[in-house]
């Protein structure tokens, strides 16, 4: 079957530097004209796997494939990958078409002709009247629509961006997170996306590739990752989710009986995974927004789990209020109460409530 | 809520009234010492220039110190007519050629070895060491070395080669500093995209590493140039049989002097203070395009 | 694939990129030294050659003599009180530059007019000496005229002093350069965020910008220092003859093709500028200028 240009795969890929291994061997397929996002924390190996398919560092071992090419030891130019740099990195002696241009100029295309084909790019992303500015003189958001363009140029099959809107203060990042979207949708292009925000990441992505020290945690739809964590560490990250841990104390047909610290009897569904066994330690995910708050002597239906917990701090949140309970120990329990359910009968910090949510909204982690 | 009334200092209750009336904030005291300072030195580096510019408008009858005698272009037209027990033509026409030479190597070798102390490479301290133990080494002492070499190897010592090498092994480690500090404020960032857009690496060199170091190259050939064509100790013992201008100087002061010496530093200073001029103009130039540019 | 690693492409790269560099050094500067180590271990004839006969005569005479301490202490004398004028001028002058002029052109225009005066040739300048500082010279007669004095300063040319003057005068500007350069990278929001905390000019002057200027004073030290132990004919010019320095000396007995113990006093010098320079270049990482 003939690979399709744009899609990427990492076969074994492992990269170390020194003592450091910064990717521990990944494996990974990206379906061409995909928008994928790699997310993670600082250090966890994304912008190197970026870097690696780029071709600005060799991994130590294992291959890359580009549309179905062996591009491991390829110079940039010659994967026709291209790369948007976290800071931009436009020329600052150069405008603003000779920037966007300078490939073209690189590859001997006279200067007519590469002026016409700038000027194209540039009205692709609605810079024409900054033709002439010098980097220098432009903002943040400008700045990144002319490195798109620079990039974009060169009619790569992939385009690579390390952290693109990290530099973008918030509503400009907002704005900028639709532009990416569109400019990918209309080049039809692969983008691979680098960043630690999880909002932004499943907000654009196709597949959302979790990546925690040098390992890929979990990768999926967006959708998948955000309310069907694997484990306890992507539900961490992506946020939204409650972990609790505790043992299993009785297995009866579809559900578990989990007894934690801060709670006992939570019933869990099992929903067919079978190999676990009394005494096991697991841990189980529940939605924020799946939390409901009540009075603490409101008593709760048979097929609710609830526990015990005092309000920590309050968070309006425009849509919803993020409420701020103390009762897990370490990690603390976070409910999402819609606005104007939560104001009908609000409740202050330093009350005792208890966090109710039905049984079969619990999820067993692995 | 009740603020309690905060007692003012002096300089605080002053700094109030200017605000108030709208007045441009004051200089620091410190501003106007430092000023000071400043002018003294200036003064105190031109004061010898001073009497060199004033004695070299004495007349015929002119002696090297004061009292002043007569008031005449006598001795300018002496230093670029005269032919004398010195080779003032000849000396300046090889220390231009000269340092034009050791400029344009300078620049292309201190950049190339800018470039490569970028990364640690095997030897990269013997290296860093030898160019400075080439810098403090006495010039007179390396004179003599050099021209003990030549001897010992047969080669005539002239002001094309062995000086030529004198003056690049002064010449080049300060080029190299100079693009250390330089350097150090390029961001690597722009030759990775340079690298990703296709440039091959002489494409990048030329097209992005240069014109951005651009300032930092033109301090290179400055001080190369500057240090090439006053250079002495070193061009001693090297130069042969023909001398540089400093040589031809040296010989002239121990023979017969005169006020033509204090023509031809008059005369280097008003052309200093022409190019230096015309390069201000250039920069400011430029500065202003940009700016109307940016303005459409 | 490459058949060399991405790592070793780059290492061969950077030797091609030092190569220039290194076939200057080789041989105008490592073979120059060895040539000069090597003829101070000959013995002299006494005619201007060298008899190819291993000795230790001529360092035995330098270190013998009386001469050789009191040029030595001479010379060092100079070379300290020189390096501690230069310092405090240069600094104070580069001080000004960075965070006093606050237009940038003008800063580069003030810099540049005290670089002209190297223009002219440092001989000339040394002869200019004479009028300005002489008996008859222009600071004596303003000094005279205006009733400060009643008779012309003698101390002024031709002695200890001019000398100082004279290196004063020729090598603050290596000051000025390395420590200008310094300071300009200094983050002024660093100066502020400290006077936001409440230091006064004097204590951000002692734990910012004297700290962070220590490369650039360093360098500087190493230029002046260096320049002060190898001169041979300013300290002859303007003491009068007074005084002489260990290169002088050195000059006269090649001057009468004395080449042995000529070069074993190099050697001495060079040994002595080299620790010199490496305990300054102990203060600082001097490295840290340089690659990441």
């Amino acid at each position: 079957m003939a690979a399709a240009k744009g899609d990427i795969e990492l076969a074994g890929v492992y990269k170390r530097f020194g003592d450091v291994v910064a990717v521990d061997g990944v494996n990974l397929k990206i379906p061409d004209a995909a928008y994928c996002c790699i997310l993670g924390p600082s250090g966890c190996g994304k912008t190197t796997i970026l870097r690696m398919i780029a071709g600005h560092e060799d991994p130590t071992g294992g291959e890359i494939l580009i549309g179905g090419d062996n591009v491991t030891g390829l110079p940039p130019v010659e994967r026709r990958t291209a790369m948007m740099f976290q800071s931009y990195a436009l020329f600052p002696h150069l405008t603003v078409r000779d920037n966007v241009a300078f490939a073209l100029r690189v590859r001997g295309l006279s200067k007519p002709d590469r002026y016409q084909a700038a000027d194209a790019m540039l009205e692709k992303v609605r810079l024409t009247e900054l033709a002439d500015r010098l980097p220098g003189h432009l903002s943040g958001g400008q700045q990144q629509r002319v490195a798109l363009a620079r990039a974009a140029i060169t009619e790569p099959r992939v385009l690579l961006l390390d952290e693109p809107l990290s530099a973008l203060d918030e509503q400009l990042r907002i704005q900028m997170r639709t532009e990416l979207r569109r400019m990918q949708r209309e080049l039809g292009i692969t983008f691979i996306h680098v960043t630690h925000t999880q909002l932004e990441a499943i907000a654009l992505a196709d597949l959302v590739v979790v990546m925690e020290h040098g390992r890929i945690k979990q990768a999926g739809a967006a959708r998948e990752v955000y309310a069907e964590p694997r484990d306890r560490y992507v539900a961490d990250f992506l946020g939204g989710q409650n972990v609790l841990s505790g043992t299993v104390q009785t297995v009866n047909g579809a559900s578990l009986i989990v007894s934690a610290p801060q709670a006992k009897d939570i019933v869990v569904p099992l929903a067919g995974r079978s190999r676990v066994a009394s005494g096991d330690q697991i841990d189980v995910a529940v939605r924020r927004d799946d939390i409901h708050l009540r009075r603490a002597s409101v008593t709760v239906d048979q097929d609710w789990n609830a526990l015990s917990a005092r309000i920590r701090a309050i968070e309006y949140q425009g849509f919803f209020v993020k409420v701020m309970l103390d009762s897990l120990g370490e990690n603390e329990l976070v409910a999402y109460v819609p606005e104007r359910q939560f104001f009908e009968d609000a409740f202050e910090v330093g009350d005792v409530v208890l966090a109710t949510w039905s049984a079969e909204r619990s999820r067993l982690l692995v | 809520m009740s603020t309690a009334p905060v007692a003012l200092s002096r300089s605080a209750m002053r700094a109030r009234r200017r605000i108030a009336e709208g007045v441009e904030p004051k200089r620091p005291w410190t501003f106007w010492v430092l000023a000071t300072l400043f002018a003294g030195y200036v003064l105190a580096l031109y004061g010898p220039m001073l009497c060199i510019y004033v004695l070299s408008l004495q007349d015929i009858r002119g002696g090297l110190v004061f009292p002043m005698k007569g008031l005449s272009l006598h001795w300018f037209i002496d230093l670029f007519t005269q032919v004398r027990t010195g080779d003032v033509k000849g000396g300046f026409e090889r220390s231009i050629v000269l340092a034009v030479l050791v400029t344009v190597l300078t620049v292309v070798g201190s950049f190339l070895a800018g470039l490569a102390f970028r990364q640690r490479f095997k030897g990269d301290g013997v290296v860093f060491y030898l160019m400075i133990g080439s810098l403090v080494a006495p010039g007179l002492v390396l004179g003599i070395g050099i021209g003990l070499l030549f001897q010992y190897l047969g080669i005539e010592a002239t002001w094309y080669t062995s000086a030529l090498g004198a003056h690049l092994s002064w010449t080049l480690p300060f080029g190299v500093l100079v693009m250390f500090a330089v350097m150090s404020r390029f961001d690597r960032a722009w030759e990775e995209a340079a690298r990703d857009l296709g440039a091959t690496r002489w494409q990048i060199i030329w097209m992005v590493v240069v014109p951005i170091l651009a300032p930092g190259l033109v301090a290179v050939a400055l001080f190369g140039f500057t240090l090439s064509y006053d250079e002495f100790s070193r061009s001693l013992q090297t130069s042969g049989s023909l001398n540089t201008l400093p040589l031809e100087i040296w010989s002239m002061t121990l023979n017969v002097t005169s006020p033509s010496l204090y023509a031809l530093g008059t005369v280097t200073t008003i052309a200093s203070f022409l190019i230096i001029g015309v390069c201000l103009g250039a920069i400011a130039l430029i500065q202003k395009r940009r700016a109307s540019r940016v303005a459409d | 694939m490459a058949a060399r690693t991405l790592a070793q492409r780059k290492q061969i790269t950077a030797w091609l990129y030092a190569s220039p560099l290194v076939i200057v050094l080789l041989p105008f500067f490592v073979a120059p030294i060895l040539v000069v180590i090597i003829a101070s271990f000959l013995e002299n004839d006494g005619f201007g050659g060298m008899v190819r006969h291993f000795t230790l005569a001529n360092y035995a005479a330098i270190f013998g003599a009386e001469l050789t301490w009191r040029l030595y202490l001479s010379t060092i004398k100079f070379a300290v009180l020189t390096w501690a004028a230069t310092l405090v001028i240069g600094f104070w002058v580069a001080y000004f530059l960075v965070f006093h002029v606050r237009n940038q052109l003008l800063a580069i225009g003030l810099f540049l007019l005290c670089t002209v005066p190297f223009w002219t040739s440092n001989i000339i300048r040394m002869i200019s000496w004479i009028p300005l500082l002489g008996k008859n010279g222009l600071v004596n007669s303003v000094l005279l005229s205006s009733g400060a004095i009643h008779q012309p300063l003698e101390f002024l040319l031709f002695s200890d002093f001019a000398v100082i003057v004279a290196y004063v005068h020729q090598l603050t500007i290596f000051m000025i350069v390395p420590i200008f350069n310094a300071m300009a990278r200094i983050d002024k929001r660093t100066v502020e965020a400290a006077r936001d905390a409440g230091a006064s000019r004097f204590d951000v002057m002692r734990f910012i910008i004297v700290p962070l200027s220590k490369n650039g004073i360093a360098l500087g030290s190493i230029f002046v220092l260096s320049i002060v132990m190898g001169d041979f004919f300013v300290v002859k010019v303007m003491s009068g003859g007074g005084s002489a320095s260990i290169v002088s000396a050195l000059f006269e007995d090649i001057a009468v093709l004395q080449y042995p113990p000529a070069a074993a006093s190099a050697v001495v010098l060079l040994a002595i500028v080299v620790i010199m320079i490496a305990l300054i270049l102990r203060t600082v990482d001097v490295r840290k200028e340089i690659a990441r």
